[in-house]
C-alpha cells in the first residue's frame, strides 16, 4: 500500500513537472499570449455583432438574448480549441521542436504525461475563457444578464473538459501516426463538433441524424448547461441532467482516449514514425 | 552484462513508385511496397563500464539499433535486453538508467534557459534535490557551461547547445549512455571537450557507452573496442588495434634519407614525398623484410612503421560489403 501510494505520489510529480514545462513556456511567451487573446476577442466580437446585425436588417429578436447566446457558444468554442491545441501539440510541437524523443523516453506513465497536458490545458484555457467572456459581455456589450448564475456555469464547464480532454487525447494522436497531415485531420474532428453541437444555433435546427451525433458529443451538454446558468440562472440541481451525460461520457471517453493514444504510439514505434519533422 | 542484443533485426515498408503522372494515380489505388532492412539480425554483447565505438557509413543501422535499445523503435524481430530490461516494455527502471544523446536532436526546450528544463527533468526522473543539485553543478562546472545555462538554448552556438544537452541527458545519472554522433558538426577544441567529459563521466560512474561518431578522434580517444556495422550487419566486432590487422592489407613505411632523390619503388609503393622524408606502402607480410632491406641497402637517418590510419581501414572494411539491402517487393 505504501509503495503503491509512493508510486502514485512520484507519478502525479512527474505530471506536474508537464505542467510546469508548459507554464514556463506560455510565461515565457506571455506578450505573444496578450497578441493572441486579441485575436480572439475579435473573433468572437464578429459572432456576436451578428445578433445587432440581423436586428439593424429588419429582423426581430431579443437581442440581448441572443447576443449572450452567441457569445457563450464563442466563449466555450475557443476554450475547446485552446484544449485541443494543447492535446494536439503533444505530439505535433514536439515533433517540430525536436524533442518528442526524449519526451517519450522519459520514465512517466502515458496517462500521467497526457494528464498533465491536459490540467495546464484546462487551468489555461479556463482562465483565457473567464477573461473572454467578461471582456466581451461587460466591456464590449454591456450586456444584461442579471439572472446569471456563474458558479454552476464553470462546474458544467469544468465538468465538460474531462470528456473534452478524452476526445482531444484521440485526437492527438493522429499527428503520431501521419506526421505529415495528423494535425490537419484533428481540425476536422474539431469542427464536426462544431456543426453538430449547436455552438451558435439550437440542435433542434440540425437534421435528425445530426441530431444523433449531437446527443454523444459533450459540447451539446457543456453549451446546453452553461446557457441554462447563465441565461436562465439555474442551478447545480436544475443542470443534472446535463451534467450526467458530460460525466459519462468524459468516463468513456478518457480511458478510451488513453487507449487510443496508446495504440497510435505502438504503432509509430513498430513504423518509426517517433521522430523530428521540420 | 549492460547491453545483450541477439539476432535483433528491424524491417520497414516503405513506398515506392515510378515517377509520373500515371503512376501517381495508379499509387492511389495499389500502393507498391518495399522492405528494407535497416537492421539485419545483429548480434553483440557490452559488459558494464565499456565503451564501445559503433561505427557505419550514414544508414547502416546505427541509429535504428540505438533507437531500438533505448525502446523509441519497437524491433521486428531478435532480441535486446539493456540491464536486463526488454526496452520495448518501457519499464521505468529501465528509462530512469539509460539517456540517449543524439547530436542532430534536442531534449531541452528551445524556448526556456536550460535550467529550467533541468529542473523539468529533475522532476520528471524523481530527484531528490539535495542529490540533484550538486551533481548538476558538478556536471556545469566539468563542462565549464556556468554562463549559459542561465540563456535560453536558442541563443546558444551548436557546440554550447550540445554541452547543456549532454549536462541534461545525465542529470539523473544513466549507467547506459547512446550517443549519436554526440560530437556532429563541432570545432575540435570543442569535440575534444566532449570527449575528455565522456571519458571522465564514465570513469566516475562506471557508465556503460555506446557511441556512434563519423569523428575517428573520437573513437580513438574513446573506445577500445568497435563494432562495424554495414547494410544493418556486422562486419566487424573486436578491438579497435584488431580493424587494421584483419582488413588493411597495407603498412606504411616512413624512411628520412641522407639523399632524398634516391628511387625507392622497387621497396613498395610511394605514396609521398616530403623533402628527404618518403612514405611508401607495402604489403603487410612483407613490412619487416622490406624495412631491414632498407637499412642495409641505403643510407637510412630514420625509419617509422605504422599502420594506415583508421579512417583509411574503415574505408576498406566498408569497401568489403556491397550489397543491395532491399530484398523483396511485397503489394
Amino acid at each position: 500500500m505504501k509503495a503503491l501510494l509512493g508510486n502514485m505520489r512520484a507519478e502525479l510529480v512527474g505530471a506536474g513537472g508537464v505542467v510546469e514545462r508548459n507554464a514556463y513556456l506560455t510565461k515565457r511567451y506571455i506578450w505573444w499570449d496578450v497578441a493572441w487573446f486579441v485575436w480572439t476577442v475579435a473573433n468572437t466580437l464578429t459572432i456576436v455583432f451578428i445578433a445587432k446585425g440581423i436586428e439593424a436588417t429588419g429582423g426581430s429578436l431579443d437581442v440581448n438574448e441572443t447576443m449572450t447566446t452567441l457569445l457563450i457558444g464563442a466563449v466555450v468554442w475557443a476554450y475547446l480549441g485552446i484544449l485541443f491545441e494543447f492535446l494536439m501539440e503533444t505530439v505535433a510541437w514536439e515533433r517540430w521542436e525536436g524533442t518528442i524523443e526524449y519526451t517519450f523516453m522519459a520514465p512517466l506513465s502515458r496517462a500521467m504525461h497526457l494528464a498533465g497536458q491536459g490540467v495546464f490545458a484546462i487551468a489555461y484555457g479556463l482562465v483565457r475563457a473567464i477573461f473572454l467572456f467578461c471582456v466581451c459581455a461587460f466591456v464590449f456589450f454591456s450586456l444584461s444578464i442579471p439572472d446569471a448564475k456563474y458558479f454552476p456555469a464553470f462546474v458544467v464547464l469544468v465538468v465538460a473538459s474531462i470528456s473534452f480532454i478524452g476526445i482531444g487525447m484521440m485526437m492527438s494522436v493522429l499527428p503520431l501516426i501521419s506526421p505529415e497531415k495528423g494535425t490537419q485531420l484533428g481540425f476536422v474532428a474539431q469542427g464536426t463538433l462544431l456543426v453538430v453541437s449547436g455552438v451558435y444555433y439550437p440542435v433542434s435546427v440540425l437534421p435528425e441524424w445530426m441530431q444523433w451525433i449531437a446527443k454523444v458529443s459533450p459540447a451539446t451538454y457543456a453549451l446546453d448547461g452553461i446557457r441554462k446558468a447563465i441565461l436562465e440562472g439555474q442551478g447545480l440541481s436544475a443542470l443534472w441532467s446535463d451534467l450526467w451525460p458530460l460525466l459519462l461520457i468524459g468516463f468513456v471517453s478518457i480511458p478510451l482516449g488513453l487507449w487510443v493514444f496508446q495504440r497510435g504510439e505502438q504503432y509509430a514505434k513498430r513504423h518509426g514514425k517517433l521522430k523530428r519533422s521540420g | 552484462m549492460a547491453v545483450h542484443v541477439d539476432g535483433l533485426r528491424k524491417v520497414f515498408e516503405v513506398p515506392e513508385r515510378e515517377p509520373g503522372l500515371w503512376a501517381s494515380v495508379k499509387s492511389l489505388v495499389r500502393r507498391k511496397m518495399r522492405e528494407v532492412r535497416a537492421v539485419d539480425g545483429i548480434t553483440f554483447d557490452i559488459d558494464r563500464g565499456e565503451i564501445v565505438g559503433f561505427l557505419g557509413p550514414n544508414g547502416a543501422g546505427k541509429t535504428t539499433t540505438l533507437k531500438m535499445l533505448s525502446g523509441l523503435l519497437h524491433s521486428s524481430g531478435g532480441e535486446a535486453r539493456v540491464l536486463g530490461f526488454v526496452p520495448s516494455k518501457r519499464e521505468k527502471d529501465f528509462l530512469r538508467q539509460i539517456t540517449l544523446v543524439m547530436g542532430n536532436r534536442n531534449q531541452l526546450q528551445w524556448d526556456l534557459p536550460a535550467l529550467d528544463s533541468f529542473e523539468l527533468n529533475r522532476a520528471i526522473y524523481r530527484l531528490r534535490r539535495e542529490d540533484f543539485v550538486p551533481f548538476r553543478d558538478e556536471l556545469i562546472e566539468l563542462l565549464d557551461i556556468g554562463d549559459l545555462v542561465r540563456k535560453p538554448v536558442r541563443n546558444l552556438s551548436l557546440g554550447e547547445r550540445m554541452k547543456v544537452e549532454i549536462v541534461g541527458a545525465l542529470l539523473h545519472r544513466p549507467q547506459v549512455l547512446f550517443l549519436d554522433e554526440p560530437t556532429i558538426g563541432l570545432d575540435v577544441t570543442m569535440q575534444k571537450r566532449i570527449r575528455s567529459f565522456v571519458a571522465e563521466y564514465n570513469r566516475r560512474h562506471g557508465a556503460t557507452v555506446l557511441l556512434t561518431s563519423h569523428y575517428m578522434a573520437d573513437v580513438q580517444a574513446l573506445c577500445r573496442r568497435v563494432i562495424v556495422i554495414h547494410h544493418g550487419q556486422i562486419l566487424y566486432d573486436g578491438p579497435l588495434t584488431g580493424l587494421a590487422d584483419q582488413f588493411a592489407a597495407h603498412k606504411t613505411i616512413g624512411v628520412a634519407l641522407e639523399d632524398g632523390t634516391v628511387d625507392l619503388t622497387r621497396y613498395g609503393e610511394v605514396i609521398h614525398r616530403d623533402g628527404d622524408w618518403i612514405t611508401l606502402r607495402v604489403p603487410k607480410t612483407e613490412t619487416s623484410e622490406i624495412a631491414s632491406r632498407l637499412l642495409a641497402e641505403q643510407s637510412v637517418l630514420d625509419l617509422t612503421i605504422e599502420e594506415p590510419p583508421i579512417e583509411d581501414v574503415i574505408e576498406l572494411v566498408f569497401a568489403q560489403e556491397r550489397r543491395e539491402p532491399e530484398v523483396e517487393v511485397v503489394a
